[in-house]
């Protein structure tokens, strides 16, 4: 179906009031984002909080008062009372998570020192033949030097 | 408009044309019937995962490998989002998931979750959130992965939080940076909306902290919607009722609605500083953002920084963004814009095909 050149279809009206609606909206948003981002706007938001701050204070301090006397008296613990207990409950997990991180650190340098002592034991059969190898050839050494050392004349010769 | 260009009147097609459209909207009322009365569940975040540590609120997740481990990145990647929202947007649907997107390219994946704060942590400001509990969240990943180096991604306010960490950490392992959508620099009054709000004298921040101690998600909500009023008001329930018969859209939008609609309260103390020491006085670019003692220099970042921003994104205007680049000390830095808004850059139809690989080719060369 090729659309108007304009848009505007007479035989589509649906479509027709989706154009228009969709441009309308659109030129309503563009005046509205240009309105929020005047001084007046700001003034108006400010006054906005101000409205809330005004009727919130007095409501959360008349509530707070009665929950604190209300509390007390059904001996049960304050706003302000578990509030502290949270506040102290983060710290010592905060020290617990330091902790942790410093055992972690102690126990990679136990491990490490551990690997470096527990060297792994030498082959004593490996050295035990290269003991033997030593030991034949020094075996053979001395033969060859004893071969080689001046005959020294026995006393039977000697008479 | 001249006769000339006026169509004919066809009878046999007006009625077709109604015909479709009753046939549409009879198909459509028993969808509209089961969203009426909420029949309809979406599963969001369903990507398999662990928690692997957990400390107050907070929750740090590991997300199943999803390749062989030889092809695998060396270099694992922390998630961080922002402390008003949930950070299943980062693994929205099957399908529509970056978490998903990143193991299939051989990613370790850790996810950081704020948790909902509670009364007790009203007190808790961007200090202990970039300072005292991101470092911890770095040291249980840095321990459940076996490796010291990493990546990390913020998402808005997450990015300001990880910039600060990235600032004020620069030896703790941090080898690739991306921020997405950062906002960080406030010099630009005029530059967006909520500059305006923020700034005026107007808005009073320490009545709303004292009061209510962590500031209401609906308060939040309602700011955020009413940047767009018409968009967030109408609009989108326009769009819903135009797609009523076609499944797929709605999940779609049933999936983003529940993530949009999901949010959480923002701890007193960081609402408190979001609005005074960051959009009033803009301390960080001024370097009189002070932590720990110390001077929030974003000059000492020594990471590799991909900075991401988005062309459309009325929440974080680019000129909030842009000027990091001219300040940290990165030798390697790269910032790309992306066509889209400050969510839909990441969940958007586009995603997959912009900010995902974008994004993957970048870390992937910075990885090995």
């Amino acid at each position: 179906m090729t659309q108007p050149p304009n848009g505007f279809d007479p035989n589509d009206p649906i479509g027709t009031w989706r154009a228009w609606r969709d441009a309308t909206l659109d030129a309503w948003a563009k005046s509205m984002t240009a309105l929020v981002n005047t001084e007046t706007f700001s003034q108006a938001i400010g006054a906005q909080l101000d409205a809330l701050l005004a009727v919130s204070g007095p409501v959360q301090q008349a509530v707070q008062q009665y929950m604190e006397r209300y509390l007390a008296q059904a001996q049960l613990p304050s706003r302000n009372e578990v509030v502290t207990l949270a506040s102290r409950l983060t710290n010592i997990e905060f020290r617990l998570d330091d902790m942790q991180a410093q055992l972690d650190e102690l126990t990679d340098l136990v491990r490490k020192l551990t690997s470096s002592e527990t060297q792994p034991a030498p082959d004593l059969t490996m050295i035990g033949e290269r003991l033997q190898v030593i030991e034949e050839q020094l075996t053979s050494l001395s033969a060859v030097r004893a071969a080689n050392r001046p005959r020294k004349a026995t006393t039977e010769e000697k008479e | 408009m001249t006769s000339s260009d006026a169509a004919p009147i066809d009878l046999e097609r007006m009625t077709e044309q109604l015909l479709k459209e009753i046939e549409r909207t009879t198909k459509s009322s028993d969808m509209a019937a089961r969203l009426a009365t909420n029949r309809i569940r979406v599963a969001v975040g369903q990507t398999p995962k662990e928690q692997i540590w957990a400390l107050n609120k907070m929750r740090l997740y590991h997300y199943y490998p999803q390749v062989p481990p030889e092809q695998r990145k060396p270099v694992p990647l922390l998630l961080v989002f922002a402390l008003i929202n949930r950070p299943y947007i980062f693994d929205l649907r099957p399908g529509n998931s970056f978490v998903e997107y990143m193991l299939q390219h051989g990613y370790e994946v850790y996810l950081l979750d704020w948790g909902t704060p509670g009364p007790e942590d009203a007190h808790y400001d961007f200090e202990d959130f970039s300072l005292k509990f991101l470092p911890r969240a770095v040291r249980a990943m840095q321990r459940h992965s076996g490796k010291r180096e990493f990546s990390m991604l913020g998402w808005c306010i997450g990015a300001t939080i990880v910039t600060i960490y990235a600032a004020m950490r620069p030896d703790d392992g941090l080898r690739n940076l991306v921020l997405l959508t950062a906002p960080l620099d406030f010099s630009d009054k005029e530059g967006s909306t909520f500059s305006r709000w923020l700034n005026t004298e107007y808005y009073n921040v320490d009545e709303l902290v004292r009061q209510f101690g962590n500031v209401p998600a609906a308060i939040i909500e309602y700011g955020n919607k009413m940047l767009k009023p018409v968009e967030n008001y109408i609009g989108t329930y326009l769009k819903l009722w135009d797609n009523l018969d076609n499944p797929a859209v709605v999940e779609a939008w049933l999936a983003m609605n529940t993530w949009v609609t999901d949010n959480v309260d923002f701890p007193g103390a960081a609402f408190r500083q979001w609005v005074i020491e960051f959009f009033r006085e803009n301390r960080l670019m001024e370097n009189k953002l002070m932590m720990e003692g110390r001077v929030v220099d974003v000059s000492n970042i020594k990471a590799n920084l991909l900075n991401v921003i988005a062309d459309k994104d009325h929440i974080v205007p680019n000129c909030q963004s842009r000027s990091i680049m001219d300040r940290v000390g990165s030798k390697d830095k790269k910032l790309i814009e992306l066509k889209g808004g400050h969510i839909g850059i990441m969940v958007g139809s586009g995603a997959s095909k912009r900010a995902w690989p974008q994004i993957e080719a970048w870390l992937s060369e910075r990885s090995n």
